[in-house]
């Protein structure tokens, strides 16, 4: 089964400057981030300091230093010799702490995003299959005047059933008012009036649900 | 090359901390000289490690100098602009990999939806649905008839011009043959488009009626046997 590819992935790249000057911009962006990557992670690994200073194409400049960049500049051009004073190796130790919880704070964000993305796909796949089932499921422009119209039909049926089971929902309790925003504890608010105002991304999603269609 | 995951923390063992140093220095030189090649920019580096007193440094002392004297030169705010340190940096990535997530959540939520209403038309139960789901399947249904209402529209509305032009087409044959007819013309002529359009469909349908905007849509060559198929209770 032939999968579409995202990007063109590993490659080699020739050493000259890009001609193309779309590319160039994402490469310097990418590039000038994992640059500053590598360098955070020799400094961290190896107790290394540094500073890495890049104009960007744009005439911007960008700089990485640790423990940051004007400290390792002066000293580099002589102003402070090397400076070792006990409070300055408590801030360090204090920043290094730090640095280790966003270091796994990070890692937390890349795993769950790496999560995310597989559930993005698993849900791709399973659209593709149900598809030659489902003509609805094909997109608007590829249906027939006659589809659209049974289609409107059976959405707005669709739409009376979901009012009704939510409005049976909110009678047998199993939501508490509290959920609703904006609205006075023990209020119960007819549920068209409610879901007219309500934007369903703004809200934390909820994951929890159970049923078939995960 | 060793692809094993590094715990990012201070190497204790002294040596295999001093090999990773020599590895990676290197690495970060060659990385820094490729970014300025690829994008034809200015850059230098200045890396001090505890086992030199004097930095390691690229392109060259010299080019660093010049390098820094260029930066020195720019105002504070453009040079602090982008400055950052291990934990703004950090920071920084966390922020964007949160709006990453973010996204890919909301564009699951939005494929998961679509399957529930997708599978709520086969009689698929709502049961299993909590008030959440319910509303979001509410909204997704809501955005779906939207945009079948338009495409609705467009079709028929493509159908009008099509039919006017078929009809403008024949009736201008009608004209140029039938004597009566031609007294005709120069009215015909002096109406504008619109007017044109709506008298050809009215010519080859007369008692239709022409509804264009609303639920109330109906095609100009009398296919209103299509409505009588499914219940009309909703068309007001």
């Amino acid at each position: 089964m032939a999968t579409v590819r995202k990007s063109k992935g590993r490659q080699k790249v020739e050493m000259t400057k890009m001609t193309k000057e779309s590319n160039l911009q994402v490469t310097f962006s990418k590039r000038r981030s994992g640059l500053f990557k590598k360098a955070s992670e020799l400094c961290t690994l190896c107790g290394a300091e540094t500073a890495i200073i890049v104009f960007s194409p744009g005439k911007k400049v960008y700089s990485f230093g640790h423990p940051c960049v004007e400290s390792i500049l002066d000293r580099f051009l002589m102003r402070n010799p090397l400076p070792n004073s006990g409070s300055l190796q408590l801030f360090e130790a204090h920043r290094t702490t730090n640095v280790r919880k966003l270091n796994v704070q990070l890692t937390q964000v890349v795993n769950q995003l790496e999560g995310e993305k597989k559930r993005g796909e698993a849900l791709t796949q399973m659209w593709k299959a149900c598809k030659p089932q489902c003509w609805w499921a094909a997109p608007i422009e590829e249906l027939s005047l006659e589809q659209l119209e049974l289609l409107k039909v059976s959405l707005e049926d669709l739409r009376r059933k979901v009012a009704r089971q939510a409005d049976e929902l909110m009678i047998e309790g199993k939501n508490p008012p509290a959920f609703f925003p904006g609205n006075s504890v023990g209020t119960i608010v007819p549920y068209a009036e409610w879901m007219a105002g309500f934007d369903p991304y703004s809200h934390k999603y909820n994951f929890g649900y159970g049923g078939p269609f995960l | 090359m060793t692809r094993k995951k590094v715990k990012l923390a201070y190497i204790t063992n002294d040596s295999a901390r001093k090999a990773t140093f020599k590895k990676r220095k290197k690495g970060l030189m060659k990385k820094v000289s490729e970014l300025s090649t690829l994008c034809g920019i200015d850059a230098c580096a200045i890396l001090y490690s505890p086992y030199d007193s004097q930095p390691e440094v690229w392109p060259s002392p010299l080019g660093v100098q010049r390098v820094l004297a260029h930066f020195k030169k720019m105002p504070e705010m453009e040079q602090s602009k982008k400055m950052v340190n291990q934990e703004s940096f950090l920071r920084q990535r966390i922020a964007k990999g949160n709006e990453q997530l973010k996204k890919q959540r909301k564009d699951n939520r939005e494929k998961e939806i679509t399957q529930v209403m997708y599978q709520s038309l086969t009689g698929k139960g709502l049961q299993n649905l909590n008030i959440v789901d319910l509303n979001d399947l509410g909204w997704m249904i809501d955005q779906n008839l939207k945009d079948i209402h338009k495409r609705i529209e467009s079709l028929n509305k493509e159908a009008q011009s099509q039919a006017a032009a078929a009809a403008a087409a024949a009736a201008g044959q009608l004209i140029k043959t039938g004597g009566k007819v031609q007294e005709e013309k120069p009215a015909f002529d002096s109406m504008d488009a619109i007017q044109r359009q709506q008298w050809f469909v009215d010519l080859v349908n007369p008692n239709e009626q022409m509804g264009f905007a609303g639920d109330d849509m109906m095609l100009p060559f009398g296919d209103n046997n299509h409505n009588a198929l499914w219940p009309n209770g909703f068309f007001p």
